[in-house]
């Protein structure tokens, strides 16, 4: 019989106490126990960043994070990027740019695109793109994904990157 | 499933001695994955992650001690990896996506022993070596020793890989890691590690890893043999290549048939050394 281990996991600010099997994963609490199915379940190998969460700020894959291992860490998920009902500007910066096609991705990207807008605050197109390498969309080519997040980071008075103007 | 989460070295190896079919946790990513795939049921993870001497780098005169625990993100990033360490550096660099080598251990690289990712051959080539804790001790073997056969090393059961050490090697030599995949942050169809040292413009010292093309890393002495001592003229390079597409035990997949990969060992060794060779000050 599997081993049921008492935990508490720090997510969006707020500590939540569990017990969980040491098999389960982030994605698994997340969706099943806490009910918070904005993280979404895509591949179950890493391998499509619908699952991202931020832990500690870094992205990361909570389809292949065991919950027991997060004891002590700071869990972002999407329910825990807006500000006072207020979408994230990484939201809002979508929405304005029509870049958010059937949506499953969406939650992963948001987040990665934080992640990155927080540690680079101006990055070019060629570092969103590389920062977005561990998120697959199908619905779309990523055009209106890189531009949103592009607007984000640029300087006043900087011209728009090729790939904006093509 | 069990799970324990021991704080030594010592302790860690108790529980894996004593229990069977127990497997170190690192980053969690591969072993993970694998879970999640049916091909693993482990009857007990002893994780790693509170060992603190497993996250340490520690520097002396002669290399780099990276401990097992240490993420990819940190080695691409750290800038005490230069000259003949480049060849690791780069291809942590280069490995998967962001949020994989957020996960992904240097230790789990090597424990899992996957030929197709881009560590085990720039471990080769930058002559690292394993530092193995067991019941009997600790000992230390050249990391070519450790990969036995595709995803088997020559651990013993209670033993795991507590650091690694990468020495400077020669002065002035540098280390370049060039990897051909479909995609970026695909596996590679085939990657290049080498470490190369020149005395004006020839070659003093050569080592050449290839990956993806057989079981374990390719190494092979009597290429980098044809190297030395050579200009790295066309037809050294070319010869060095032949000698590696020879040895090379690739696979058919959907990365590349067999054939393509042994016709693209010799062409990716010639960038590879062109690439290293604009970084030399010999």
């Amino acid at each position: 019989m599997a081993d049921e281990i008492p935990l508490s996991l720090m997510i969006n600010g707020t500590t939540r106490a569990l017990t969980v099997a040491p098999e389960r994963t982030l994605l698994d609490v997340l969706r099943e126990d806490l009910r918070a199915t904005g993280t979404r379940r895509g591949c179950d190998q890493g391998s499509c960043g619908a699952c991202m969460v931020l832990v500690d700020g870094e992205p990361v894959f909570s389809c292949l994070s065991l919950a027991v291992t997060l004891r002590g860490r700071a869990i972002t998920t999407i329910e825990g990027v807006d500000a006072g009902g207020e979408l994230h500007p990484v939201q809002r910066a979508l929405v304005e740019h029509g870049a958010v096609q059937c949506g499953f991705c969406m939650s992963g990207i948001v987040l990665t695109a934080k992640a990155l807008l927080e540690r680079n605050p101006h990055p070019t197109v060629e570092e969103i793109r590389h920062a977005l390498g561990s998120n697959v969309c199908r619905c779309s080519g990523y055009v209106k994904v890189v531009e949103a997040i592009a607007s984000l980071g640029k300087r006043p008075g900087e011209k728009a990157s090729s790939e904006e103007r093509s | 499933m069990k799970y324990a989460e021991p704080e030594t070295v010592e302790e860690g190896i108790s529980l894996l001695a004593a229990t069977e079919g127990a497997r170190c946790l690192a980053g969690g990513v591969s072993l993970v994955a694998m879970m999640h795939a049916g091909q693993l049921a482990p009857e007990m993870l002893v994780s790693l992650h509170r060992i603190q001497e497993l996250s340490a780098i520690t520097e002396n005169g002669e290399g780099l001690w990276l401990g097992a625990m240490v993420r990819h993100r940190t080695v691409a990033a750290d800038t005490r990896l230069g000259g003949a360490l480049e060849v690791v550096r780069g291809a942590a660099e280069q490995l998967a996506h962001p949020a994989i080598r957020n996960m992904a251990t240097i230790g789990g690289s090597v424990a899992l022993a996957d030929p197709c990712t881009d560590l085990p051959g720039a471990l080769v080539a930058a002559s690292a070596r394993v530092e193995i804790a067991g019941p009997g001790g600790r000992r230390l073997i050249p990391v070519e020793q450790l990969f036995v056969d595709r995803f088997r090393t020559c651990l013993a059961r209670g033993e795991l890989v507590t650091r690694l050490f990468l020495p400077r090697g020669t002065r002035g030599a540098v280390g370049h890691h060039l990897r051909f995949s479909r995609v970026s942050g695909d596996y590679p169809t085939v990657s290049i590690s080498l470490v190369l040292a020149m005395r004006g413009d020839t070659c003093q010292e050569a080592r050449v890893a290839v990956g993806s093309c057989g079981p374990v890393p390719l190494h092979l002495t009597e290429a980098d043999q044809r190297l030395v001592g050579t200009r790295l003229g066309e037809l050294e390079v070319a010869e060095a290549g032949r000698l590696l597409a020879q040895a090379a035990a690739p696979i058919d997949d959907v990365r590349g048939s067999a054939e393509y990969r042994r016709l693209l060992i010799p062409r990716l060794l010639g960038r590879a050394l062109s690439l290293a060779r604009e970084h030399t000050h010999g």
